[in-house]
């Protein structure tokens, strides 16, 4: 699936310029380590970490997307810093596990 | 076995939570970091020779090495305390000056640098830096932009960088990250 795509068949909110790409695959952590570690490049990363260095993880390993869940308020020097970096930054009102479900209902994994 | 005509395709391995403790000296102001594999971070004034530590703070990290899938060399990375992106700081700086230059390509600059005090502990070297490149460039492989690694070697003066460090921030606090 497309990140436009997704952004409307789940009603996410866009909070940097959006630049689409294809997803591939999901990885669900509130730990940067372990996304830096772990996390496979074009996933799409859930998480309720807000702090800027989120921005250094997705870029590193060029993830597609931080889906900041829970509806959680992101400061504007993290929005900022994603916008200068090109790093996709969305937000969901819903619990990670709940938008998880829905994601996986809809075939993305 | 090792092949040295191998074209090396990285994987990360040993991984290990750890703990990355920073302690400062109030006697003679030297600052260290250094990692606790502990389970709880070691918070404690001890005396060290001439040096009286206390602990100024901790966070969660890793540590980790790279081994090539293809032929089994292992590159340790034992001196890596952390990987910071260049978010541009001083005009004279070495490392914000790349990063100008590779924005416009987006290649974007991440700073590996090795344990405090930078002048008396063994910072990374030059195959270190670019197995780290490769790995990171090799797992974003079908990406539109590349990551550039250099050594902190390149700073001059660590205060004046506003660069971000990957670790995990506030994860033992008792309350969820704030906002
Ligand atoms: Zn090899
Ligand atoms: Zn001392």
């Amino acid at each position: 699936m497309k990140l436009k795509e997704l952004i409307d068949k789940f009603e996410l909110k866009a909070l940097t310029n959006i630049e689409d790409t294809h997803i591939k695959g999901v990885y669900l952590s509130d730990m940067l380590s372990d996304v830096m570690s772990r996390a496979e490049s074009g996933s799409l990363w859930m998480t309720i970490q807000t702090h800027k260095n989120i921005v250094s993880v997705a870029n590193l390993i060029d993830l597609s997307a931080i889906i900041i869940t829970n509806g959680k308020n992101v400061p504007d020097g993290t929005i900022e810093l994603a916008n200068r970096f090109y790093v996709n930054i969305l937000s969901s009102p819903l619990p990670t596990y709940e938008l998880a479900i829905k994601l996986v209902e809809a075939g993305v994994k | 076995m090792q092949d040295e005509s191998c074209k090396h395709l990285w994987k990360i391995t040993n991984i290990k939570p750890c703990f990355i403790i920073n302690e400062f000296c109030y006697k003679c102001k030297k600052n260290t970091t250094y990692f606790s594999l502990e389970e709880r971070p070691p918070i404690e004034r001890y005396q060290e020779g001439e040096h009286f530590w206390n602990t100024l703070g901790y966070d969660q990290s890793i540590r980790f090495d790279l081994q090539c899938k293809k032929c089994g060399k292992l590159v340790k990375m034992e001196e890596l305390a952390g990987l910071m992106m260049c978010t541009g700081c001083e005009d004279n700086c070495k490392v914000y000056s790349l990063m100008k230059e590779l924005e416009k390509e987006r290649t974007w600059v991440y700073v590996a640098f090795g344990f405090l005090p930078f002048d008396e502990t063994k910072q990374l070297d030059k195959e270190q830096i670019s197995v780290l490149e490769d790995y990171f460039n090799q797992r974003r492989k079908s990406s539109t932009s590349k990551i550039k690694i250099v050594s902190g070697d390149l700073i001059e003066n660590f205060s004046l960088c506003y660069g971000n460090i990957i670790k995990d921030v506030d994860m033992l606090s008792s309350k969820p990250p704030e906002n």
